[in-house]
């Protein structure tokens, strides 16, 4: 069993926190991605899992062991490195058998595991090759075969797919998948990239400046953002997110701004000094041209044709939203466009700390609005 | 019926207008005025004093202008080859070289692996103090040592409790010479090694740490490997310059002596110019060196390509 659980872990340079009291639980055959934009924590809260970066607070365990201050090459994990750190003057063959070599296992294993590893990595024909003479393609897939030639505890990946072209990231994404399906085991994956986090990922944890932000399969993180950072960071483009404030109004509550008037589906009494500043979210997909009770006005600033679908920069009171619809969508820079969103599809934040706001229903007797809208997470 | 579709029009073939002879040399001048004071003295400093001593070779001339130089074709050739001196001298040399490489290669290795450890400050003052010597004047340095290895109340003596006269007997004598040489060039290839260590990604030791190798595995499997285009120009450096090193420090501690035990290659040939006044031998000499140091230094220079690895 390869369960990783990190316990409140911190890892601070001088000023610096780099990783802020992390707790995550990393379940066996899990596919973990650690996501985040660059210097939010995410390589080097892997680093301290691999145990290349010691923490200075908190605890690792792997399966039952504490390895929190066990050296890097006790931990049974095989990391891939960003780099690939392929050995220059060692052949393929060489680098892929460099784990068992430096385990002291017999010549005649190490070529009989290396053809193998070579042969699922269809690498066989390369493996007498040093690595300035392959491709970034082959190179990565060197680096993947050392980690896979022993049968380490968990897999650690450090953005391993950011080195190589578009169309063959594509690729690598599917075999990544792919090999994660047969082997059954646990990886953690480092990257910036969401579509990789989306695509690859059975869960998905989110930081921010050292903070986990959210946990959650690719559907939850995507559909029930926990925080306005998290809903900004993921999508593409992100979710458009507008001051707004949240009133009753014959006894439903809607979120109003210059040019904005959402009815939510919530039904509720606010009175008007417990109207309260939220921060409003839509995804640029949910957004609709025109309709019934059409909660948004504004005029069309530019519309991006992507080939299979077009986006509209729409200007919105002193806000900027963004509209995702397939081609054609009928709009032209300068026309004035209504748009509506299905309440479900309706998100909001607090506005200070930008977690989630849901409604608590209470009974219409205890006067509370305010605190009603509270932010614990769903 | 179905038709292509026609792709972009074909413009027929168009030549922009060449500028003029002119404009064009002028555009094409900057690299090589860059290049020309450079040049220009390694011309006046090298290849010229370098073809004026191949000339001076195949004559005989006492170093006085007033005398003029007699051509004697491959006469000082002949008698460089027929005396025992310059084979005596090349075998010495050899001593020196082989006796300094710990100095300029293995030592360092040692002390750049292990001051890998230190940190910030701590590091930028050890280094500091370990290159401290290089920057001793050899003729300073060589005035202290004399003292120190002074057979009479010198410390070294005082220290290993023994009673040697350092300077001047022939064994000793060689020995010291490296020995100082070797005390002095140590700081700058410690240098030389942390730099190489320095460009060493970081990541490869990270790795191979992750795939199971112990400390000496990384050390003996990756870094030196690694660091081998480093090790093999400090030999280079050693091979090449030795004889040189060492000549402030003979020139004014032994002369040569005793006995020749001294007298390496550069210092034979100095001997020759400098003591005997016999211009054309030492010439010929100068020949001979710059010949037989240029094979050795071509093919360690190969090997230095043929081990460099161009990661990334």
């Amino acid at each position: 069993m390869s369960r990783i659980h990190i316990e409140a872990a911190s890892k601070r340079f001088d000023k610096v926190t780099a990783v802020d009291q992390v707790t995550l639980d990393i379940e066996h055959g899990e596919f973990l991605v650690l996501l985040g934009p660059s210097g939010c924590g995410k390589s080097t809260l892997l680093r301290a899992i691999a145990g290349l970066t010691p923490l200075t607070e908190g605890r690792i365990t792997l399966g039952d062991k504490d390895i929190t201050h066990t050296p890097p090459r006790d931990r049974d994990l095989a990391m891939v490195f960003q780099s690939y750190a392929l050995y220059p003057h060692l052949s393929v063959a060489r680098n892929i058998g460099f784990p068992l070599r430096a385990r002291r296992r017999p010549k005649a294993e190490i070529r009989e595991k290396v053809e193998q590893v070579a042969r699922t990595l269809d690498l066989s024909a390369l493996l007498d090759r040093r690595p300035r003479e392959l491709s970034g393609g082959q190179r990565q897939r060197v680096a993947l075969g050392r980690a896979l030639v022993r049968d380490p505890g968990a897999f650690l990946m450090d953005e391993p797919l950011s080195n190589l072209d578009a169309k063959l990231r594509t690729a690598t994404r599917a075999e990544l998948s792919e090999l994660h399906r047969r082997l059954g085991s646990t990886f953690v994956y480092v990257t910036h990239d969401q579509v990789e986090a989306m695509t690859m990922a059975t869960r998905i944890a989110l930081l921010n400046g050292g903070k986990l932000e959210q946990v959650g399969s690719p559907t939850e993180v995507y559909d029930r953002p926990a925080s306005a950072f998290v809903a900004g960071f993921l999508g593409s483009p992100a979710m458009n997110l507008l001051d707004a404030r949240v009133v009753s109004r014959e006894g439903r509550l809607h979120a109003v701004a210059e040019d904005v008037d959402v009815a939510l589906d919530i039904t509720g009494e606010l009175s008007d000094q417990d109207s309260q500043d939220v921060v409003l979210g839509i995804r640029p997909e949910h957004l609709r041209i025109g309709g019934a009770h059409p909660g948004l006005r504004g005029v069309v600033r530019l519309v991006e044709n992507l080939g299979s679908e077009e986006l509209a920069h729409v200007v919105v009171g002193d806000a900027r939203v963004c509209l995702r619809g397939s081609r054609p969508l009928d709009l032209a820079t300068g026309d004035a466009v209504t748009l509506s969103a299905a309440p479900q599809h309706i998100h909001l934040f607090h506005r200070e700390s930008g977690k989630r706001l849901v409604w608590r229903d209470e009974s219409p007797t205890a006067n509370r609005a305010a605190v009603e809208l509270d932010y614990s997470a769903p | 019926m179905l038709m292509e579709i026609t792709g972009p029009p074909k413009a027929p073939p168009v030549t922009a207008e060449r500028p003029s002879p002119l404009r064009r040399v002028l555009r094409g001048a900057p690299p090589y005025l860059y290049l020309a004071p450079g040049l220009a003295l390694l011309v006046i400093w090298t290849y010229r004093p370098l073809t004026q001593t191949a000339e001076l070779s195949f004559h005989s001339w006492n170093l006085l202008p007033t005398t003029p130089m007699v051509p004697v074709g491959f006469a000082n050739y002949e008698r460089l080859l027929d005396l025992p001196d310059l084979g005596q001298a090349t075998l010495r040399t050899l001593v020196v070289i082989l006796g300094l490489l710990p100095f300029s290669v293995l030592i360092p290795v040692v002390v750049g692996l292990l001051s890998r450890q230190v940190r910030g400050r701590g590091k930028a003052v050890y280094q500091a103090m370990v290159f401290a010597p290089m920057l001793v004047a050899p003729v300073a340095s060589a005035a202290v040592w004399r003292w120190l290895l002074d057979p009479g109340g010198g410390a070294v003596n005082r220290v290993l409790g023994i009673d040697l006269n350092w300077l001047y007997e022939t064994g000793s004598a060689q020995f010291s010479i490296i020995v100082i040489t070797g005390w002095h060039i140590l700081g700058f290839a410690v240098l030389v090694v942390s730099a190489g260590l320095a460009g060493i990604s970081g990541d490869y030791g990270d790795a191979a740490s992750l795939d199971g190798a112990s400390r000496w595995q990384i050390t003996r499997w990756i870094t030196l490997p690694l660091l081998s285009p480093t090790l093999v120009f400090l030999t280079l450096m050693t091979v090449l310059l030795s004889a040189q090193w060492t000549f402030p420090l003979i020139d004014t501690l032994t002369q040569g002596g005793p006995a020749d035990s001294t007298t390496n290659v550069y210092y034979l040939l100095w001997d020759y110019s400098f003591h005997s006044y016999d211009a054309g031998l030492g010439a010929a000499a100068g020949m001979l060196l710059f010949a037989g140091f240029g094979i050795i230094a071509a093919g360690l220079v190969w090997l230095a390509e043929r081990l460099s690895f161009h990661d990334n």
